[in-house]
């Protein structure tokens, strides 16, 4: 198809080609198309077929205002083909066919339409009951829009923004312009957002004249739109963003979008949150469709559709064109069109009057035929257009005329979804026979077109208007601006009359008032006859305006067409509500980046060179183990007879000092902090307010008032919040430092490892020196200072280290090098958790779950319960449940069998009914046999107690025994060597 | 995040900067004599008001300090202090 290419409103470049795939057939657009208009130029008039009757639907509207032009493109359904760009090298099958949009061969289901009345899901097909699964597939099979394939993967890269504004302008038409430019003249910062690809609304498209400024020099609307974005272009504290949909507004002036990227973005699709001090809506207008018999026959269009596929593509929509218009804008594309070469055979406009005389003149001019009080009445054409019917309004005469092209529209009506999300209230104005807003929310202003307003000047001036009573929100002095803007607005053209003329004088069983949902005025009729009589509730029973195109098409209609039947009943016409996204958003967009961040420890290199298997633990990564078995042998052995090194830097770590450090510390921990001494750890827990175990680790005092303790690696996020959380009430004088980072720590464990140790440091580390549980610090190679504290986790001599970071690497190696003659090991978590269940020691949130209180986990005696004045968290609790029963405890078990295998972690303990589960169980190299530990009922707690642990794979059940903890070295000697 | 919160050293800022910690009750009760209800109550059970409520949140994503606001909690919007 031939492209006009010398108009001054193209926004194509026509020079540019652009390649792209339509059903297995290489095609061409040029720059600047969007998906819908690079198809109509290859010929393109069948877009897909509707959801129900699978009637040809087309190009109709230009922004996505329905689902007649929602195709597949590189796998992705449902998108809109009017507001996506064109690029080189997509994919694009149509929607809702078998085979071709063409040679549908659902097509019969358009002679159905008896069988499916409105409402006919609920009514039909709920008895009998058990048929209703039958119906259920086959409605799934017929039903929805778009296909998605289960394993597709979206590609694309997402991105968010949470920008600031003083002012935030929603539409960059005229009036949303002239706003941003009056609020930016104040010095305000200002955010303007436009859901086209360049600013211009109403403007944009059109060359008729721009009333001329008073130094008279005449312009195209077209180039004063021109004019105003260069003029934003270059002010320095406005942000523009185009291609930019708005979607949601909310209170304290939150107003969400989503923006699409081009080439040179570093996104595809971007979500935005923007906070703005004042917001401006001037969302303009979008046309208010005519219903008439076939309305959605391929080959009848909107005004604006047929006028910018010209004006801004350079297409022309047919050859041979019939208009039936309600406002100006018709008559300015009948002359446009005409003059671009469309022969026009008629053009019928539903008022009576009211005309622009001028339009009329030049139409007079071109000898068009133009008929007053006439409407189209039904269009003819198997597939496409052929031939229209034109009618007068009441019928009684009627016309004839072939064409391929008829451009029809009602009226306009304004995009009031922002306002409605904004929570405005809207009343129906019968002027302009607009929903017009009657309260706007607070620092809200709507200007422009929405209001009825068509002279450009007005729309301008109330761009004016607004701008500056949402910059005067912003702190600015402006009274008098405002007041003398007021005056200006007043002594220019008002908002227009608006035609309130909805359909045609026909039947309507073929008449779509939504094509989406392909309902029609004869359904909208049994949904007020089944007595339904408020447009919400027809909205439901007939689910006109619940597609994609979210009301866009029926919004205005629906309650125009219900106001029709209660012209005696006084009721006022009422919209219907419209939700957020106003715009179908891909889930990829809200998702956003998806970063994957996680911390490395200091010695993360040095493990990962020694063959660690990295992996994600919480924030951390971390080694799970060095070698190819799972089981993790040679290390846990190696630590069991001679010495390895783990690192356990993830520790939470924490300085608190301060004269109330101690009361802090006695509310939190659940022993006797004031018992922490220089020279000893103490090993304590925090519990919530149930009682529950939440973390564990160790206190040190390191000098007065100062002390220095560890937590579990899963609380070290939230444990400063949680001591100041329970210090609230209290004026106490603490202060609380995370050193978790700042730390690395290495366990050098193992019966070795005092050798290894001894090698490093001047220091006394003998058993003597330094006992079991004992606290020193000293310098390693007389330079690096660490904290050195004796521990038993893994139940074996074990000396923990805590290194500044930046000497972490260094120490690592110290004593890898240090260790080499004697064999030193890395181990990872896996042989650490064998290590541990050997022992009996528990990880909290492996052996104890939300509910399981310190009692549970035989741990009681580590409450100190002797100091109420702490008012210590989980205390009160912890006496509540001292002594209750039938709480699940801690057992440790073996395998009746000790050649069985280890049951699976998670398994439940059963009999008759679910008895408790088993926390971990793993083979035991130490005792070469399997081991684990469960919480139970209390019943089955008794040592040698027969369990039954069922796996949810497969029917055999394990049995094993109650055994007393710990199960390697109870007493405990090898941690005191 | 529609709601904003004003820290008192940090300033207004975006919601998903806090961390909300519950109403407003008091300083703990004493662990003397306190009946298991009491407790209940004070740990657990809410006023639920329609309207302004003092209420705890943290900084989390700043300056770490737990603060009280006034919020409507029919507008969701920081209010100032009622009798
Ligand atoms: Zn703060």
């Amino acid at each position: 198809m031939n492209r006009l290419n010398r108009l001054p409103t193209l926004r194509v470049n026509p020079s540019e080609k652009l390649t792209f795939n339509y059903i297995g057939s290489s095609c061409q657009g040029v720059k600047g198309d969007t998906v819908a208009t690079a198809l109509y130029a290859n010929d393109v008039r069948i877009f897909g077929r509707s959801l129900k009757y699978h009637r040809p639907r087309g190009l109709y509207s230009m922004d996505g205002e329905c689902s007649n032009c929602c195709v597949e493109i590189d796998g992705i359904p449902n998108v809109r083909a009017e507001t996506t760009l064109l690029r080189n090298g997509m994919n694009i099958r149509p929607q809702n066919v078998r085979k071709s949009p063409d040679t549908d061969i659902m097509g019969f289901m358009d002679k159905m339409d008896w069988a499916m009345p409105a409402g006919f899901y609920y009514r039909c097909m709920h008895k009998p009951a058990k048929l209703w699964p039958f119906f259920l597939k086959q409605i799934r099979k017929a039903a929805g829009l778009g296909r998605i394939s289960p394993d597709f993967h979206m590609k694309g890269r997402y991105d968010e923004i949470y920008p600031n504004a003083d002012v935030c302008v929603i539409g960059g038409g005229a009036a949303g312009m002239t706003a941003a430019l009056t609020a930016a003249g104040q010095g305000l910062r200002v955010i303007l957002l436009e859901s086209r690809p360049w600013l211009g609304g109403f403007f944009d498209y059109r060359t008729a004249e721009y009333t001329p400024s008073q130094e008279g020099i005449s312009r195209t609307l077209c180039e004063r739109a021109r004019e105003l974005s260069e003029q934003l272009e270059n002010a320095p504290n406005v942000r523009t963003f185009v291609h930019t949909a708005m979607i949601g507004a909310y209170s304290n002036n939150l107003i969400t979008a989503f923006q699409t990227g081009n080439k040179s973005d570093a996104f595809d699709e971007r979500y935005m949150e923007i906070r703005a001090k004042s917001v401006v809506v001037a969302t303009g207008c979008i046309e208010r469709p005519l219903l008439f018999d076939n309305n959605d026959r391929p080959g009848v269009m909107q005004v604006g559709c047929a006028h910018r596929l010209a004006q801004t593509y350079g297409l022309l929509p047919g050859e041979n064109a019939v208009f039936s218009v309600g406002h100006d804008l018709g008559l300015e594309a009948v002359l446009d069109l005409y003059d671009m070469g469309v022969s026009v055979a008629c053009v019928a406009d539903v008022r009576e009057d009211g005309q622009d005389p001028h339009l009329l003149e030049k139409l007079t001019e071109r000898k068009i035929p133009f008929m007053r009080g006439w409407t189209a009445h039904t269009a003819h054409g198997s597939k496409t257009l052929e031939k229209v019917t034109l009618s007068t309004l009441s019928g009684a005469q009627h016309r004839e005329f072939d064409c391929d092209t008829l451009v029809a529209s009602a009226g306009l009506t304004p995009v009031t979804g922002p306002l409605t999300l904004a929570q405005a209230k809207l009343a129906y104005d019968n002027h302009t026979g607009f929903f017009l807003p009657e309260k706007l929310p607070e620092k809200m202003y709507a200007a422009g077109r929405m209001l009825g307003l068509q002279s450009p000047l007005s729309i301008e001036t109330s761009g004016k208007l607004a701008g500056l009573s949402a910059a005067a929100d912003c702190g600015t002095s402006l009274e008098h601006e405002i007041k003398q803007t007021r005056e200006e607005l007043r002594n220019l053209a008002g908002p227009v009359r608006g035609s309130k003329f909805v359909t045609a004088p026909v039947r309507g069983q073929k008449s779509f008032i939504c094509f989406d949902e392909d309902t029609t005025v004869k359904n909208i009729d049994q949904a007020i006859q089944a007595g339904f009589d408020a447009p919400e509730l027809i909205k439901r029973f007939t689910a006109a305006g619940t597609g994609p195109g979210q009301g866009g098409i029926p919004g205005h209609n629906l309650p125009l067409l219900v106001s029709q039947w209660h012209t005696d009943s006084g009721l006022a016409v009422q919209p219907t509500t419209v939700r957020p996204p106003l715009v179908p958003t891909y889930l990829a967009t809200y998702a956003g980046a998806k970063h994957d961040m996680c911390k490395r420890t200091p010695a993360y290199e040095s493990q990962k060179k020694a063959g660690g298997v990295m992996q994600r633990a919480g924030v951390w990564k971390r080694a799970r183990r060095f070698s190819d078995d799972i089981r993790c042998q040679e290390e846990v052995e190696n630590v069991r007879s001679n010495v390895g090194i783990l690192d356990a830097s993830t520790l939470g770590k924490f300085r608190i000092f301060g004269p109330d450090a101690l009361r802090a510390l006695e509310r939190v921990y659940v022993g006797d902090m004031s018992k922490v001494s220089e020279a000893k750890i103490r090993y304590s827990a925090m519990c919530n307010e149930d009682g529950c175990l939440l973390d564990d680790g160790v206190v040190v005092r390191r000098g007065e008032n100062d002390y220095y303790f560890t937590t579990s690696t899963g609380r070290a996020g939230q444990t400063v919040e949680w001591i100041r959380y329970h210090a609230r009430y209290e004026n106490w004088d603490f202060s609380i430092v995370n050193l978790t980072d700042a730390f690395g720590v290495i366990n050098l464990a193992g019966p070795n490892a005092r050798k290894v140790l001894e090698k490093l440091t001047d220091a006394d580390v003998s058993n003597a020196a330094f006992p079991f549980a004992g606290y020193r610090e000293f310098a390693i190679r007389d330079t690096i200072p660490v904290r050195v504290m004796r521990l038993g986790f893994v139940g074996e001599l074990s000396f923990e280290l805590h290194v500044p970071s930046s000497f972490m690497q260094t120490l690592w190696e110290l004593i890898e090098d240090a260790g080499k003659p004697l064999g030193i090991r890395n181990f990872g978590l896996e042989a650490q958790n064998l290590l541990r269940m050997e022992k009996g020691h528990v990880i909290i949130g492996s052996e104890s779950e939300q509910r399981t209180t310190l009692h549970d986990l035989g741990l009681g005696f580590l409450w100190y319960r002797d100091k109420p004045q702490a008012k210590t968290v989980g205390a009160v609790a912890l006496r509540q449940t001292e002594h209750q029963e039938g709480r699940l405890k801690l057992i440790g078990f073996r395998m009746e069998d000790a050649s069985s295998r280890s049951p699976k972690d998670g398994s439940v303990i059963v009999d008759s009914t679910i008895r408790g589960y088993v926390c971990s169980a793993r083979h035991s190299f130490a005792l070469n046999e399997p081991i684990g530990m469960a919480l139970a009922e209390p019943q089955l707690a008794d040592t040698d107690t027969r369990l039954e642990i069922f796996e949810d794979s497969g029917d055999d059940r394990l049995y094993a025994k109650v055994v007393p903890m710990p199960f390697y070295d109870p007493e405990g000697e090898k941690l005191r060597i | 995040m529609a709601l904003t919160i004003t820290c008192p050293i940090c300033g207004r800022r975006n919601g998903y900067e806090f961390r909300f910690g519950g109403e407003d009750k008091g300083a703990r009760p004493d662990e003397e004599g306190l009946s298991p209800e009491d407790w209940c109550d004070y740990t657990h059970n809410n006023t639920c008001i329609a309207g302004i409520q003092k209420e705890w949140w943290y900084h989390r994503d700043g300056c770490g300090s737990w603060f009280t606001i006034h919020r409507n909690t029919i507008t969701n919007l920081e209010a100032e202090a009622t009798a």
